[in-house]
């Protein structure tokens, strides 16, 4: 059998043993608890995408699940609408509601969506108690439209929903989305610098898992038969968390696993109901505590070690491609046209009583290489912040190639600012070529994987990184992640790059590529501005600049002129001894 | 009976609570940066407690004591035991953690203490006072008294002595404490206690004139983050605020509808955080 074929059949052999397993006579492996499985699975792949892959605390999932079913209960019973109608409806609404709340609370700093979250739970468990002659209140809604089904039909309805569940998902949650979540999940101010619009992503993140949390949900309450409002609590929110770490927070079996391996152990020890809390507590704490990446990732740890050519790097992009990529990689939407990149109209910031920058103006044009060069402390990373868009300026506009940006968000300057930070801000768990590939997912959406793959191959080859573009980048040294986070920044190439200090623990060869590199952009007409204090580099690449002092242009003209300039000498040095 | 006086009334009574668990929220938080998830499960620890152990025939003052320390214990067995071990991982890991703690603690009061409410004696019993109509009993003056002093002594502790300044020290950033040579072991310890002993007395206090189950702890982590949020997590702020949740609460109780008095709650909650964050982009104080 060729090797390309192994993988895919023996997937199809697992699912298909998994599907039959309940009629294979295993201890409380019965159909019905299978069912309820499968269901929940669902439910918890809405919680994994927006918990595991986005890393969103949301930790009132449970609403989201029992909604539906309330919903759904509530239409039929007192407006008369027929089951599939009422269903279709009450997903709808569910996913509005969604919507409206993600809104809200994509908004709040992380503990307050946590508490957020936790609260909504608390708002519809009660409310679901507080009108019995609307919900049912504690004895629950009855939905016994299912009851009409058989066991087996049940079983196959939740088998074909799971499928389309983890179909979607995998379709959905691979490749540039896959690593759009990643970068939010771990560093949300490198995700906008690289373009990425956090505060849209999550919200539809937020949605879209409500929405399987919700179609999951509905069918379990109609498979059981009655919701009730425990369905909508706190502590079923917690035990949702509960499973989806066991399983395996961000991977596509991961809550199947959780649902699975949690819902067969309390059948089968036969646990009395009042430990079901501490041993849902227990697992949860334990997967926290010691095994993060749940069972998938021990499963896959495992699966690694028996089979390391797996873990080898993938083959390198043909050389036809390369050529491609190389295009891909300066596809610069619209070649813009000459003048002036970057003005600096006049900006100021004040944190406070300090004034860390003072009407501060200068231009930059295209095919230029500016230094900005002061004392610590000067006011450097403000500007470069209020240039990126991190920072709002507290007077003052600018302009990036002709467009006033002073009020736009960062991820929408992005596509024509590249930044670098001082200290590289790549997530470790990805690839280095993966990171590369963040900004391209942004500005080049449409471009196909390979192509993609193949255009930030070719760049890291530049830098001779080419043989690394498959590690993680946290095994990569300092340098080594700066350089990709520097290469990252000039895909496009952006109308502007500004580079944090871009020498600093870089070898002699590795400058003089990043000096080739620069004087490439500088061929495609980027503007280029460079916070640095290696002033040999500075001469051999830029032409002219501003000396910052105390938040002020103390000097400007070319880089020979300032760097030899008594004043600039005097702030610089005199503050350093 | 005046509707306004006993409004009143019983929103002092939840506000001293609230301040309480406010002021114990803020302090671990403002210690150690973490959200503490597990801390209301001092309070269910603490009130179950004192019931168990009056029902099984030990004196008052004792169930206090044992209670107070169990809760005490606690708190700060969940920072040495789970969290200062692993001060190195992501905040939000950190904050999983405590919930895992608190569902933990949730099995377990649920196996010990069983479904059903519990309570204990009043500390002092006697007829209610009578106040412009209102009724108060003195367990219920005892609450708002002790309550309001204990969370303002707190936070006096925390401004004005040199091991409050030092716990500050360690959560604007631990290293630079420890390099000045304050024991970020010790100063977490302290503020843990601290914390464990405010939820321990909100639960003596208020137990008495109501119920506590297994699953209180959690609640009342949310109330005291509501709390906590209106008082932008500063510790002097922490009575203020939890006084006037009370009071909010009380009122929406009384001149609305008992039913209304969550909701509402929460959305209180939302508009606070909203507020707090209107200069904060994309969700979390994140710079360069």
């Amino acid at each position: 059998m060729s090797p390309n074929l192994v993988r895919p059949v023996l997937i199809g052999l697992v699912a298909a043993a998994c599907a039959a397993s309940p009629y294979l006579g295993l201890p409380a492996w019965t159909p019905a608890l299978a069912t309820v499985v499968a269901l929940l699975a669902i439910s918890l792949m809405g919680l994994n995408l927006i918990f595991g892959n986005t890393g969103m605390l949301a930790f009132g999932q449970a609403a989201f699940v029992a909604l539906p079913g309330y919903l759904a209960g509530m239409l039929h019973l007192h407006l008369r609408l027929p089951t599939w109608g009422a269903i279709a409806l009450a997903l709808l609404l569910t996913v509005i509601v969604a919507n409206g709340v993600g809104r809200i609370f994509v908004r709040l700093p992380g503990i307050f969506f946590a508490v957020g979250t936790l609260g909504f739970a608390f708002v519809v468990e009660g409310l679901a108690r507080a009108f019995p002659s609307v919900t049912g209140g504690a004895s629950g809604l009855v939905l016994d439209a299912g009851t009409t089904l058989s066991g087996d039909a049940w079983y196959a309805i939740a088998l074909l929903t799971l499928v389309f569940a983890l179909a979607s998902y995998a379709i959905l949650v691979r490749h540039g989305t896959a690593r759009t979540l990643r970068v939010v999940h771990h560093d949300e101010l490198a995700a906008a610098v690289a373009g990425i619009d956090v505060a849209r992503v999550k919200v539809r993140v937020f949605t879209l898992g409500c929405a399987y949390s919700a179609l999951g949900g509905v069918l379990l309450a109609y498979f059981v038969g009655v919701v009730v409002p425990e369905n909508a609590g706190v502590s079923r929110s917690l035990e949702m968390v509960g499973m989806v770490m066991l399983g395996g927070p961000g991977r596509l079996v991961g809550p199947l696993l959780g649902a699975g391996l949690a819902n067969w152990l309390f059948a089968v020890a036969g646990f009395a109901k009042q430990y079901e809390i501490l041993v849902y507590g227990v697992a949860f704490l334990g997967t926290v505590l010691f095994a993060r990446e749940g069972l998938a990732g021990l499963l896959e740890a495992a699966w690694r070690r028996r089979t390391p050519a797996v873990a080898a790097a993938p083959d390198a992009p043909p050389a036809a491609d390369a050529q491609h990529a190389v295009a891909v990689a300066d596809a610069a939407p619209t070649p813009a046209p000459r003048g002036v990149r970057l003005r600096v109209d006049a900006v100021a910031k004040r944190f406070g009583g300090v004034q860390a920058i003072s009407n501060a103006s200068f231009e930059v044009a295209d095919g230029e290489v500016f230094a900005l060069v002061g004392p610590n402390g000067a006011g450097k990373t403000t500007l470069f912040n209020i240039i990126s868009g991190l920072e709002a300026p507290s007077g003052g506009r600018i302009f990036v190639a002709g467009r006033d940006v002073t009020g736009a968000d960062v991820h929408e300057r992005a596509a024509s600012v590249g930044r670098s930070f001082q200290v590289a801000r790549l997530v470790p768990e990805m690839t280095a070529a993966e990171n590369v590939m963040v900004r391209l997912d942004q500005i080049a959406p449409a471009t196909p994987e390979a192509a993609k793959r193949a255009a930030a191959h070719a760049l890291l080859a530049d830098f001779d990184l080419g043989e690394l573009a498959h590690a993680r980048a946290g095994l990569l040294s300092a340098g080594q992640r700066k350089l990709v986070d520097i290469v990252r920044a000039t895909l496009g190439p952006p109308a502007l790059l500004l580079l944090d200090e871009p020498a600093v623990g870089l070898t002699e060869a590795e400058l003089d590529k990043l000096a080739a590199l620069l004087r490439r952009l500088k061929l495609q007409r980027s503007a280029i501005v460079i916070v640095e204090h290696n002033m040999d580099f500075l001469r051999s690449v830029a032409g002219s600049g501003v000396v910052l002092h105390g938040g002020k242009v103390i000097a400007a003209g070319s880089v020979d002129a300032m760097l030899g300039d008594e004043a600039v000498r005097g702030a610089y040095l005199g503050a350093i001894a | 009976m005046s509707l306004f006086a006993q409004a009143v009334i019983s929103g002092l009574m939840a506000g001293a609570v609230y301040a309480l668990l406010a002021v114990g929220l803020i302090i671990t938080l403002r210690t150690s940066r973490i959200l503490n998830l597990a801390y209301g499960e001092t309070y269910a620890i603490a009130g179950l407690a004192v019931s168990l152990l009056t029902k099984a025939g030990a004196p008052l003052w004792l169930a206090i004591v044992v209670a107070l320390l169990l809760a005490v214990v606690f708190s700060v067995g969940l920072d040495r035991l789970f969290l200062q071990p692993r001060s190195h991982w992501p905040i939000p890991m950190l904050i999983l953690v405590t919930l895992g703690v608190a569902f933990v603690s949730r099995g377990v009061l649920l196996v010990l203490a069983g479904i059903d409410p519990l309570s204990f004696p009043r500390l002092i019993s006697g007829k209610p006072l009578r106040w412009l109509g209102g009724a108060l009993p003195p367990q219920g003056l005892l609450l708002i008294v002790v309550g309001v002093a204990t969370a303002i002594a707190a936070t006096a502790f925390m401004a004005h002595t040199r091991t409050g300044r030092q716990l500050r020290a360690c959560a604007a950033n631990a290293d630079a404490a420890q390099l000045l040579g304050v024991d970020v072991g010790r100063a977490r310890a302290i503020a843990f206690a601290i914390a464990g002993l405010l939820g321990g007395v909100a639960a003596v206090l208020l137990v008495p004139l109501t119920s506590v189950d297994f699953q209180a702890g959690l609640a009342m982590t949310l109330r005291g983050f509501i709390a906590a949020a209106l008082a932008g997590m500063v510790p002097a702020r922490g009575v203020p605020a939890g006084l006037c949740l009370g009071l909010f609460e009380s009122f929406v109780s009384t001149y609305v509808d008992a039913l209304a008095q969550d909701p509402i709650v929460f959305v209180v909650l939302i508009g606070a955080a909203l507020w707090q964050s209107r200069a904060i982009r994309h969700g979390g104080g994140l710079r360069a």
